[in-house]
């Protein structure tokens, strides 16, 4: 028990980046001096799977290890088919993207748009990021 | 035994195995220009890394290869060659550099 209480800051500290997708658009150097920009937008989630994993390993020696182990089957089940990171509880954290661009970009005239879908991972949660940086003609 | 091991390992060691993560391509214009390419990449222990910035060199790239003229058909590949414990995470990037008259 010493051991997961150890074990369980530091998991919750430590975060890891992973990438899932980068797309870089055209790049126009022809009609002005560029000024990089960015918005970087994030959704904390809770990795369900990991989560009752671990809730599995530690009650494993119990009476509920049966029911997580079911709990865990339904929710694989409900998660089944092609998907991106973590699945989030809100579908719309991504939506302003665009308008927080062009505030940053008076002229704008936006070029070099990189698009990353990026996340943070700290054992079980995670944040599910939607990077874009770009350059702004000035 | 041990020599067998050791052979075994170092084949481990240098194969590698690509997976290719995502692909995308921007319009190709109809006067195409000069090719221009860039490669980045960093390598990462048991996927623990903290940063994806090593993409943005590819970036600096391109555009250093083509100064004050604008690239098109912008062709970006992700992908992950997996080592013995170790991964290549790559951005292969390549496009057409349209220059300005002036600058041809």
């Amino acid at each position: 028990m010493k051991k997961y209480l150890l074990l369980t800051p530091i998991l919750l500290l430590s975060a890891c980046a992973r990438m899932d997708h980068i797309q870089i658009g055209d790049i126009d150097q022809s009609q002005g001096k560029l000024t990089p920009i960015s918005v970087k937008v994030s959704e904390n989630t809770v990795d369900v799977d990991t989560a009752l994993a671990v809730t599995d390993a530690i009650v494993t020696n119990g009476s509920g290890s049966d029911e997580v182990e079911a709990l865990r089957t339904i929710w694989a089940l409900m998660n089944m088919g092609p998907r991106t990171g973590n699945p989030v509880f809100n579908d719309t954290y991504a939506q302003d993207v665009l308008n927080q661009l062009h505030a940053q970009c008076r002229s704008g005239r936006i070029t070099a748009i990189r698009s990353v879908r990026e996340a943070n991972d700290y054992a079980i949660t995670s944040g599910e990021i939607i990077r874009i940086d770009a350059d702004c003609i000035m | 035994m041990i020599r067998k091991f050791c052979l075994l390992l170092i084949v481990l060691t240098l194969s590698g195995c690509v997976g290719l993560n995502t692909v995308s391509m921007t319009q190709i214009p109809k006067d195409k220009g000069q090719l221009v390419e860039a490669n980045a990449h960093d390598w990462v222990f048991l996927n623990f890394t903290t940063q994806n910035d090593f993409a943005d060199k590819a970036v600096e790239s391109l555009k250093a290869q083509c100064v004050d003229g604008k690239i098109s058909g912008v062709f970006t590949k992700h992908q992950t060659t997996s080592y013995l414990l170790v991964f290549k995470r790559e951005s292969i990037v390549s496009g057409y550099c349209d220059l300005p008259q002036g600058k041809l």
